[in-house]
């Protein structure tokens, strides 16, 4: 009977090594979550630095104390007092909804008929594809500039939106990537059932693609929002067409020295976005490792 | 090899295009006879465009009476202003065909390229049409607003610069006449903590400070930057020798680490930080618009300043009250809608003596026209009256005219900092480096 | 007959990509052929001239151009690796989380949000040379550089920049190692692999294609590094933008110019179209080098596929 009663003795001594696995994986939790907070302070240092300044009075900005010694939240409202803060945002609202607007409509079917019709020069095309979409925007630039001014265009943002009415590379791309995984089954089921290239695609591939394609229209909307070689390009001479990148770009140089007022243009510019990405942040991460293409 | 279709599709869209950007040029200038008798108030009524630079308020508002005094002349005109352009936005808005009817820049760096390339209409008919004497204008004006023979631009007001000091800091001294002097001033008016750290420099004397760029220094030294050929002249015209040479001795007294770390804590040159306001420079060097920036600073207003021209160099007295000038320069780009309304505007600001005088004193900038410079109105205090001298003074220069302006002072410049750094072994050869750059660069546009 | 359908197929695919292949013609093949033509004429938008060979002759003696070189290759030799290398870190480090996973993840990724204009501007603020960045380091004795002002800490600032925000390479590996079966690691546990045996024998082999890609575009945008290096030399050198004032990229001493940044100059600031088309031909053939093999590991990727 003993042997019965020191039996489980034995058996709650046998964790022994297990406890030392134990210290060993709450070592090894510290260790890791101490890495993971200090590289936290590292990601979010430089915003509350930058938050910190935007409250200061444009004198303090300037000293090297970091902690404001008033609040001045009045800054936020003075970048929109002086400058063109407002028209900055509507020029860029407009550039990236029509932009991201153009792409889908003009995408889709490219990416679509890339993914599913078979023809010669099929892989070619999609060669070209990514060729373009590597393609540093500068390489084409004096030709295709040449082409907006005959047209009377440039000094506005249309050379960077209509364009996306002729697929963008990116965007085709990604969205191949992403139809390409739907099984063939499906869009040949719809064949059968006597549906047209245009019904299938409609019925059958939208509704499935509906994360790829949010996926590329909010890449493309953030790429519009951040864009500022197109602007600085194209609507350099006329303030009235200027983004927020291009106005941003000249802040400092229009406010001289004051920082604050810098600072707070700088949070006031980002916080669409951030907020954009709170409200559609899987879309975005599962369209990230989308670019990633798995071998 | 699918290429080669698509090249030769492309090449020949090519033809057609390319020569001509924009669309149809409205007539120009000068093109059609000008009826006679009182031509001007027979104008039809328009609006026209006008670009200028002007940014501060206090400017702007200056600027606009000016031209409510034109409005006078010719109510049936309306004028849009845009302010605070740019040389870049101007050349962009000509290429693309959306240039304005009238605009100026406060440069002179792109005078040559407008003028050459056509950007600027030529005014040399319009100003021969309606009788004016441009003999009234100083010959450097003149220079400056026209290239090859085409005179594309007028001046507009003009800039001269000279030394500005501040009197507490010079501790009674008078202001140096000669670069010796201003050495000797220097060291003795400079403040520093033990470990080197300037407190209050005597004059800074590094290219990288705000106004103290190679052209503007040029002349106290009597620098030449072009041979008459155009080609570079900075590598064989033993004066820049001279001045860097000076220059470098200066910086190297204080020693290059001290004074870029000063340089780099100093303020905004544009705003009430800066350090001549701020006690921390006793001498610099500057326009004669430093003068109203002054004396609309509610600070630094109170400041007791005095000016005078450039101290030179000690083996030339006679360049002594000279100085640089540049100024605003206006003109017809082409494409404007209404070249003979523009045109119209440009003689009345440029050349009517009233106008010149009131911009002039509201804006504190040189006037250009001689009647204008003697009108009993001009409003010169002795501050004030430094610049006209030095503007009037016949060895005062410009930087000539070059399709390159821009960038052979910026080759200038970029070799001025390795220069100061110390990084330079061989002064000659560095100079004749800078000499190349711009010599290629004169032979890729075609000079 | 069944030669029919596949015809049609092809007619209905040219139909699909046609808006794609007007794009193609009209923004790609047409632009580029002329920019072959340009190179060859003197050409500033109002009058054209041709020249032959001088723009091309030009670009040997154009010390800016090795410059943009030089400078494009430190970005390439130490900010791409560290890049990368950190993405991999910070993403193996998630995958090691047991807890707040989501909150990192989030947090980690935040950054890359930041727009790139704002971004630079605000770390050119950060990083000045009495800015709160400094003002941290004399806490713990140590005197910061003059970051974006000093030639030789212009690119590490700048570098600095591009590990703030490199949320989207991290995100592409984090689901590269989460693929990696977990068994693997279990069984290399028990025949005593450290970590970074494990790393070396099992992670980077599964990895090894989603790096290569990584690799591989991280090179093609330093080629095209731009915006950043523009905004950080416009506000770190102070060029106020007033009237009369021109900017010259590559603020401080030439150290942050890159060769597009050169090429806008000389197009469009310097209205010299036809050298500038030289420039852009140099670009289009470095970065095609690259291109050609991302081409290849996509071929690759695509046979595995099919």
């Amino acid at each position: 009977m003993s042997t019965t009663l020191t039996a489980p003795r034995r058996s709650r001594a046998l964790p022994a090594p297990a406890t030392g696995a134990r210290r060993r994986r709450v070592l090894h939790w510290i260790a890791t979550h101490a890495i993971a907070v200090a590289l936290a302070i590292m990601f979010a240092g430089p915003v509350v630095l930058v938050g910190l300044t935007a409250l200061m009075t444009d004198e303090q900005a300037l000293t090297t104390n970091l902690w404001p010694e008033s609040w001045n939240w009045s800054n936020f409202a003075d970048v929109f007092a002086k400058s063109h803060l407002l028209t900055w945002t509507l020029n860029t609202l407009m550039y990236a909804g029509l932009g991201t607007l153009f792409m889908l409509v003009s995408s889709i079917p490219v990416a679509y008929a890339l993914a599913r019709f078979r023809f010669r020069g099929r892989k070619l095309a999609f060669l070209l594809v990514i060729t373009t979409m590597m393609l540093p925007p500068q390489v084409v630039a004096v030709p295709i500039y040449l082409i907006w001014a005959r047209f009377g265009l440039t000094e506005t943002l249309w050379p960077l939106i209509l364009p996306m009415l002729l697929g963008d590379a990116f965007s085709i791309f990604l969205l191949r990537q992403f139809l390409l995984t739907i099984p063939r089954e499906y869009t040949d089921a719809a064949r059968v059932d006597g549906c047209s290239d245009f019904r299938t695609l409609v019925r059958v591939i939208l509704p499935m693609a509906r994360p790829a394609i949010a996926a590329v229209a909010l890449f493309q909307f953030f790429y519009c929002w951040n864009d500022y070689y197109g602007p600085l390009l194209y609507t350099w001479i006329n303030q009235d067409n200027w983004t927020l990148s291009l106005g941003l770009s000249t802040f400092k140089a229009f406010h001289s020295v004051q920082w604050n007022l810098t600072m707070a243009a700088t949070l006031l510019v980002t916080a669409p976005v951030i907020i954009v990405f709170f409200f559609a942040q899987r879309v975005f991460i599962e369209g990230v490792t989308l670019t990633g293409v798995k071998g | 090899m699918r290429f080669v279709p698509l090249a030769v599709a492309g090449l020949t869209v090519l033809a057609l295009t390319a020569c001509t950007a924009g669309k149809e040029a409205p007539p120009s200038l000068g093109a059609q006879p000008k009826p006679s008798g009182s031509a001007s108030q027979a104008l039809p009524a328009a609006t026209i465009e006008l670009w200028h630079g002007f940014q501060t308020d206090a400017e702007v508002k200056a600027f606009e009476e000016a031209i409510a005094g034109f409005n006078k002349k010719f109510p049936q005109i309306t004028v849009k202003t845009t302010k605070a352009v740019q040389d870049d936005q101007i050349t962009q808005a000509i290429r693309s065909g959306k240039a304005p009817d009238v605009a100026a820049s406060f440069t002179t760096d792109n005078v040559a390229l407008w003028c050459k390339t056509g950007a600027f209409q030529d005014l040399t008919a319009v100003v021969k049409q309606d009788g004016i004497d441009l003999s009234v204008l100083p010959a450097a004006s003149r220079s400056y607003t026209e290239f090859e023979g085409k005179r594309c631009m007028m001046p507009l007001l003009a800039d001269a610069y000279g030394m500005f000091y501040n009197k507490a800091l010079m501790k009674g001294n008078e202001p140096p006449k000669t670069l010796s002097e201003l050495t000797r001033l220097t060291k003795e008016l400079t403040v520093r903590d033990p470990d080197g750290t300037i407190k209050v420099a005597g004059f800074i004397s590094s290219f990288q400070y705000y106004e103290n760029s190679p052209s503007h220094l040029a002349p106290m030294v009597g620098a030449k930057w072009y041979n008459d050929d155009g080609t570079s002249a900075i590598g064989s015209d033993p004066a820049w020798k001279q001045l860097l040479t000076w220059q470098k001795e200066l910086v190297d007294w204080y020693g290059y680490a001290n004074l870029e770390k000063f340089r780099r804590s100093l303020g905004d040159e544009w705003g009430s930080a800066h350090p001549f306001f701020k006690g921390k420079v006793a001498m610099i060097v500057d326009g004669e618009w430093r003068n109203a920036m002054i004396a609309n600073d509610s600070k630094a207003k109170s400041l007791d300043y005095g000016t005078a021209p450039l101290p030179v160099a000690d083996d030339k007295p006679d360049l002594y009250g000279s100085g640089f000038t540049a100024g605003t320069v206006i003109g017809v780009p082409k494409g404007a809608k209404n070249p003979q309304h523009a045109w119209e505007l440009i003689k009345h600001l440029t050349t009517d003596t009233d106008s010149l005088v009131t911009l002039s004193n509201a804006l504190r900038n040189v006037p250009t026209t001689k009647a204008a410079m003697e009108s009993p109105r001009l409003a010169a205090d002795a501050n004030f009256k430094t610049f006209l001298d030095i503007f009037a003074h016949p060895k005062t220069s410009t930087l000539p005219a070059s399709v390159n302006s821009v960038f052979n002072q910026d080759s200038l410049s970029t070799f001025l900092v390795t220069w100061e750094k110390g990084a330079v072994k061989d002064l000659d050869a560095g100079l004749k480096g800078v000499d190349k750059r711009i010599n290629d660069k004169l032979k890729l546009s075609g000079g | 007959m069944r030669a029919r359908p596949k015809r049609r197929e092809g007619l209905r695919a040219l139909l699909w990509l046609s808006p794609w292949i007007a794009g193609f013609s009209i923004f790609f093949a047409y632009p580029l052929a002329s920019t072959v033509y340009f190179s060859f004429t003197n050409y500033n938008m109002f009058t054209l001239e041709f020249v032959g060979l001088d723009n091309w002759r030009y670009l040997l003696q154009d010390d800016r151009v090795w410059v943009s070189a030089k400078n494009t290759l430190w970005l390439v030799v130490f900010m791409v690796p560290a890049q990368v290398v950190f993405s991999i870190g910070v993403a193996q480090l998630l995958t090691k989380l047991k807890t707040g996973v989501g909150f990192f993840r989030t947090l980690f990724y935040l950054p890359t949000l930041v727009p790139m204009v704002a971004g630079t501007v605000a770390f050119v603020f950060l990083l000045n040379p009495v800015g709160p960045v400094n003002q941290i380091l004399s806490w713990v004795g140590i005197a910061g550089p003059d970051w974006f002002g000093d030639p030789s800490w212009s690119k590490p600032s700048l570098t600095a920049l591009a590990v703030w925000g490199c949320g989207n390479t991290m995100v592409i590996f984090l689901a590269a190692l989460l693929d990696v079966p977990k068994h693997m690691y279990e069984a290399a546990a028990i025949d005593g692999a450290g970590a970074w045996r494990q790393f070396r024998s099992i992670t980077l082999p599964t990895i090894a294609p989603v790096l290569m890609f990584s690799l591989v575009t991280a090179v093609i945008y330093a080629l095209q590094y731009f915006t950043q290096a523009m905004i950080a030399s416009r506000v770190a050198s102070g060029a106020t933008d007033s009237a009369g004032s021109s900017f010259t990229p590559g603020y401080p001493e030439g150290s942050l110019l890159t060769l597009p940044q050169w090429f806008f100059h000389a197009a469009f600031r310097d209205s010299n179209m036809g050298y500038g088309s030289v420039l852009a031909l140099l670009l289009f053939a470095t970065s095609m080098i690259f291109t050609l093999i991302l081409l290849r590991q996509f071929r690759k990727a695509e046979e595995v596929h099919s």
